[in-house]
């Protein structure tokens, strides 16, 4: 192999290892809202990516104010949106922690919190 | 497994990488048989049965590499999403729940159908139906890896447009390039059979079917590339600012310069060839396919990494 192929071989791998990747579905909005405050515990939160999700690889967790699971467990996901029934749990803030893998076989995750209560 | 330094997987880029040429070449041979070749040298019988022989085992190969890369891409994704390794996602069960639970799986499953179809069709290639089946099914198995990437996610209606422009551009690729490493097949087959009456013509009348199908792939790539980078860049700022827009940029340089070489080859060197010493002319046009192939591996190499990056347009809205 000549020396110029070499070096646009070495320049193109270069490139190649500078450029991040990864994850794809991004969290586009929740409700209720990230960092939001409502009057009362909602029954459930929905989050809509930007990306459609695989059900069998993707949830999400809810913990209240005094670190207690309040989420029944199983999340329902649909296209790009991914819901979960909440039990009662009072008033606080409550912590929204998000795994989801995106149809195009990349996972991504992440978290967020809202108040309940005046 | 990551670049140091990275979140690129680059077994994972490597391996689609290979997935996607192999597919690409085994479809491409088949077009370029079914309107290129077939018509051209219908009635040279010989010449036409060594090129249908060879273009017959580059399928063959493709279709292998494919089906390979293909697996070893599956336990990749499998390792990748249960978070283990390879081996262990293998045993766990995690393989089998992204072959029963995911979109990713449910395509590989219908794509390993298709290479079965393809491979049935190959076999049985001496009748008119197979040959169809083999054409049919390759197409469908280039057409259906759409639907393992960025446009397969792609939500509600621009989905389905995202998915419809993927699926003609992964088409317009195969077309150019497993019509290149065709070409350069018919060229040496060609070569060795310079003595045959009337080969020339029939060679020029093969370059020009090549050329105009090579033009109408270029169109489609044109056309679908422009959707695809509005729904994946969607802005002079996605694409000047982010490495996704960088990389895109780099990948239409190449396919830039291929089309370059293509313009020469129509413009200048295919209309030399009616000449009676036309050797020169039947050179460059060997090396310029050559060159051609490379970068077209080299682009699908590309390809193989933008899509496994955070597309541009989610990166700057």
């Amino acid at each position: 192999m000549q020396r110029s192929s070499l070096i646009g071989l070495a320049s193109f791998m270069l490139l190649l290892a500078t450029s991040p990747a990864g994850a794809h579905a991004f969290l586009e909005r929740a409700d209720p809202r990230v960092g939001n405050k409502v009057a009362a515990p909602p029954r459930v939160v929905t989050l809509w990516f930007t990306q459609k999700l695989e059900p069998a690889f993707s949830n999400v967790t809810v913990t209240n104010g005094t670190g207690e699971r309040v989420d029944t467990g199983k999340a329902h996901v649909s296209g790009n949106q991914m819901s979960i029934s909440l039990r009662p749990g009072g008033s606080g803030t409550y912590h929204v922690n998000w795994h989801v893998l995106s149809v195009d076989t990349h996972t991504t995750d992440g978290n967020f919190t809202f108040q309940v209560g005046q | 497994m990551n670049f140091p330094g990275t979140e690129i997987d680059g077994p994972i880029v490597a391996v689609r990488a290979v997935h996607f040429t192999a597919t690409a070449v085994t479809a491409g041979a088949l077009m370029f048989r079914a309107v290129v070749a077939g018509p051209a040298l219908r009635s040279a019988c010989k010449v036409s049965a060594e090129l249908d022989a060879r273009i017959r085992a580059i399928a063959w190969i493709g279709l292998a590499v494919s089906v390979v890369s293909g697996m070893i891409w599956l336990v990749l994704e499998a390792s990748a999403m249960g978070g283990q390794p390879w081996d262990e996602a293998v045993v766990s069960g995690t393989l089998l729940a992204v072959l029963g639970g995911t979109q990713f799986g449910s395509i590989t499953e219908i794509r390993g159908a298709l290479a079965a179809l393809v491979a049935i069709g190959l076999a049985f290639d001496n009748w008119r139906m197979p040959r169809w089946l083999a054409l049919g099914a390759a197409v469908c198995l280039i057409s259906s890896i759409a639907w393992t990437g960025h446009a397969g996610s792609t939500p509600d209606e621009l989905g389905n447009l995202h998915l419809a422009a993927d699926v003609l551009h992964l088409c317009g690729a195969a077309a150019w390039t497993g019509g290149l490493v065709s070409l350069a097949l018919l060229l040496r087959v060609v070569r060795s059979y310079r003595a045959t009456a009337g080969i020339s013509l029939m060679q020029l009348d093969a370059v020009r079917r090549f050329s105009s199908l090579g033009m109408a792939s270029v169109a489609i790539l044109i056309m679908s590339g422009l959707v695809n980078s509005w729904i994946l860049v969607g802005s002079w700022r996605g694409l000047m600012t982010t490495d996704y827009g960088w990389i895109l940029m780099f990948k239409v340089a190449i396919v830039a310069i291929m089309i370059m070489f293509a313009t020469v080859n129509r413009l200048l060197l295919v209309p030399r060839l009616v000449l009676p010493a036309h050797d020169s002319a039947l050179g460059g046009l060997m090396r310029n396919t050559v060159a051609e192939i490379a970068l077209a591996f080299l682009v699908f190499a590309v390809v193989g990494l933008l899509g496994t990056m955070h597309p541009a347009a989610h990166l700057v809205n």
